[in-house]
């Protein structure tokens, strides 16, 4: 009953409309009048919550990658990817996938990357005889590569929501190998598609420019060295890490690349502010949510009925996985990491699944609800950028889903795929 | 797009002003937390003695944007929701949900001014423990201020209508 009044109200509050974050702030209210525990606890959770040294690396991850996105990052990265695979036939979508994938090792925001890469090379594929369509289903289905190549700081998110036991360097490198997985599988679909259709082939860029070209790439892809160097050498924290990379990232947009003006910087603030601070309020309202959750057993519960259905890891997780898809069509990314995580934690890790490992099915999958109607942001955000209605989209991604799908089922059944680079470095 | 300003409501500028505020206190606060880190790690590894404040400054630069910076984002209509099955409703219905969402927001500003100033208030005795000087409550003063703006925006918003639309508050969005 404790679960019913706690999970049903905030079931009713967002399907009425009201904004997460705060639903998850109410419905913690709801039950805890209705368990009789003091509100005064309550806000003790939203303090502490957002209270906490290990948080900061979300925002800094967050405009690290914002503010290479704002400046001429994308471009830079096609312009890599372009010399390195544009040649082949189907070269210019091979070039998108590449590029989200370099992006991704920026940035750990999928909406970013779509935004930028595909305002890049949605116009210029179509101009090279592309469908409009197929440019934007390349575009958005690579960008899901972003949240499980590091720095992700959907990783950091869940490495907060599973209590802090689970390390983020570890989750960072177990994200690297399904990362590039996913790059290829969706690589190898777009070469098919291209034989198939006939695609142009790109040029072969002549060696001096090419040269010109990494050396500028470069610049920007040290943020990760730095971040990965970093954490994994020991010398910084994740934290520390994370913001020098933001130091970093503003020093190449505004001394390097210089095609960011200083007048524009008000821009950036005004968008950071308001797309970072969602995602951080949303934790401190989850704290209290999760908190009551502990308080009524609810993750005990839950454990309970899986294994009751079960007492087979696969088969589990296969039913974890229907799950999260289902729930990931229909929500965000980050408030799903923070709901689900305290809840299905339990239940693998009492399977024997590695909390790393979970960590990335859930990358994967939740990657995939970003992407999928009714409510995807990333699908929106393409949508937006190429201009075409969402419908016409989703059906030129039919082939990607399946990919997708394929690489989510390989991520869920070969642990090794996550955990065998964390493992063989020690992590 | 181009920002249309319509239905600017007579306190539209003083809550303008207070918008502001609120994204540029946030935006100084993240930009000082960047500083502020890297500040820690030069002094460990070029100075050779760990600094103790770069810590608990920070997080409390965090509590400010958090709280602070949520109140601007509620005005722009930035934060996450799940509009699938209103959007299919009557839009008489639409209307009236839409209202009850501001009563019940308005009800979870006010638990969090009311309870997050008792809070301040009972820690304004204790101390970080890494700064003597700084009393934990200063620390937690963001969360009922940032509620209380954000609550103001929601009556605004139940008032007056979404002001996201305006070019104040659409400002950087789309590019």
């Amino acid at each position: 009953m404790d679960a019913l009044v706690l999970l049903g109200s905030f079931f009713l509050l967002m399907m009425v409309g009201m904004p997460v974050a705060y639903a998850l702030g109410l419905s913690a209210l709801v039950g805890a009048l209705w368990i009789d525990l003091p509100l005064d606890a309550v806000m003790i959770q939203l303090a502490s919550g957002v209270n906490k040294f290990s948080l900061l690396a979300i925002p800094f991850f967050v405009l690290a990658g914002a503010i290479m996105a704002e400046g001429g990052m994308a471009r830079r990265l096609v312009a890599f990817a372009g010399v390195l695979v544009g040649f082949v036939r189907g070269g210019l979508s091979l070039v998108n996938i590449m590029a989200s994938t370099f992006f991704g090792a920026i940035s750990g925001s999928s909406v970013a990357d779509t935004a930028s890469i595909g305002s890049v090379l949605i116009p210029e594929m179509e101009k090279k005889g592309y469908p409009r369509a197929f440019a934007t289903a390349v575009t958005v289905s690579g960008s899901v590569q972003a949240i499980l190549i590091p720095p992700s700081h959907n990783a950091v998110i869940y490495s907060l929501a599973a209590g802090g036991t689970v390390s983020i360097a570890a989750l960072f490198m177990a994200g690297v190998l399904p990362g590039l997985l996913m790059g290829l599988v969706l690589a190898i679909l777009c070469l098919i598609i291209a034989r198939k259709e006939n695609y142009p082939k790109g040029e072969v860029i002549p060696l001096k420019q090419a040269l010109k070209i990494c050396v500028e790439a470069l610049w920007g892809l040290m943020t990760m060295v730095i971040i990965l160097g970093g954490i994994l050498s020991g010398v910084f924290t994740a934290n520390e890490s994370a913001s020098i990379a933001v130091l970093w990232a503003f020093f190449v947009t505004m001394f390097i690349y210089r095609d960011y003006r200083w007048r524009d910087l008000p821009k950036l603030v005004h968008r950071t502010v308001k797309t970072v601070t969602v995602v951080m309020i949303l934790i401190g309202f989850a704290a209290c949510f999760g908190y009551l959750m502990t308080l009524m057993q609810i993750p005990m519960q839950v454990t309970a009925f899986f294994t009751g259905l079960s007492d087979n890891k696969y088969v589990i997780l296969g039913l974890i996985n229907l799950m999260l898809l289902v729930l990931g069509c229909l929500m965000d990314m980050s408030p799903l990491i923070l709901i689900l995580t305290p809840i299905l934690l339990p239940v693998v890790k009492l399977l024997g699944v590695d909390p790393v490992h979970f960590g990335m099915i859930m990358m994967v999958n939740l990657g995939i609800g970003l992407i999928t109607p009714p409510v995807g942001t990333v699908l929106f955000v393409g949508a937006a950028v190429s201009k075409l209605k969402i419908g016409v989209v989703t059906k030129a991604m039919a082939p990607f889903f399946v990919a997708l799908f394929i690489v989510l089922l390989m991520v869920t059944y070969i642990p090794a795929l996550s955990l065998w680079l964390p493992q063989t470095m020690g992590l | 797009m181009t920002p249309v300003e319509h239905r600017a409501h007579p306190l539209a500028g003083a809550l303008d002003r207070l918008y502001l505020l609120c994204i540029w206190l946030a935006g100084v606060a993240i930009a000082l937390m960047s500083l502020i880190i890297p500040v820690g790690v030069f002094m460990r590894y070029v100075l050779g003695f760990g600094a103790q404040w770069p810590e608990p400054i920070a997080i409390l630069l965090m509590m400010v944007f958090t709280f602070v910076g949520a109140a601007a984002a509620y005005r722009s209509g930035g934060h996450i929701a799940v509009t699938m099955l209103v959007d299919r409703l009557p839009l008489a219905l639409q209307a009236g949900l839409a209202r009850l969402i501001h009563l019940l927001m308005l009800l979870v500003c006010g638990f969090v001014v009311w309870y997050g100033s008792r809070l301040c208030l009972e820690t304004m005795g204790q101390s970080v423990a890494e700064l003597p000087w700084l009393p934990v409550g200063v620390t937690y003063l963001a969360i009922p201020l940032g509620a209380l703006v954000t609550g103001l925006f929601v009556l605004e918003h139940l008032l007056a209508g979404s002001q996201k639309h305006r070019a104040v508050v659409a400002f950087g969005e789309g590019s």
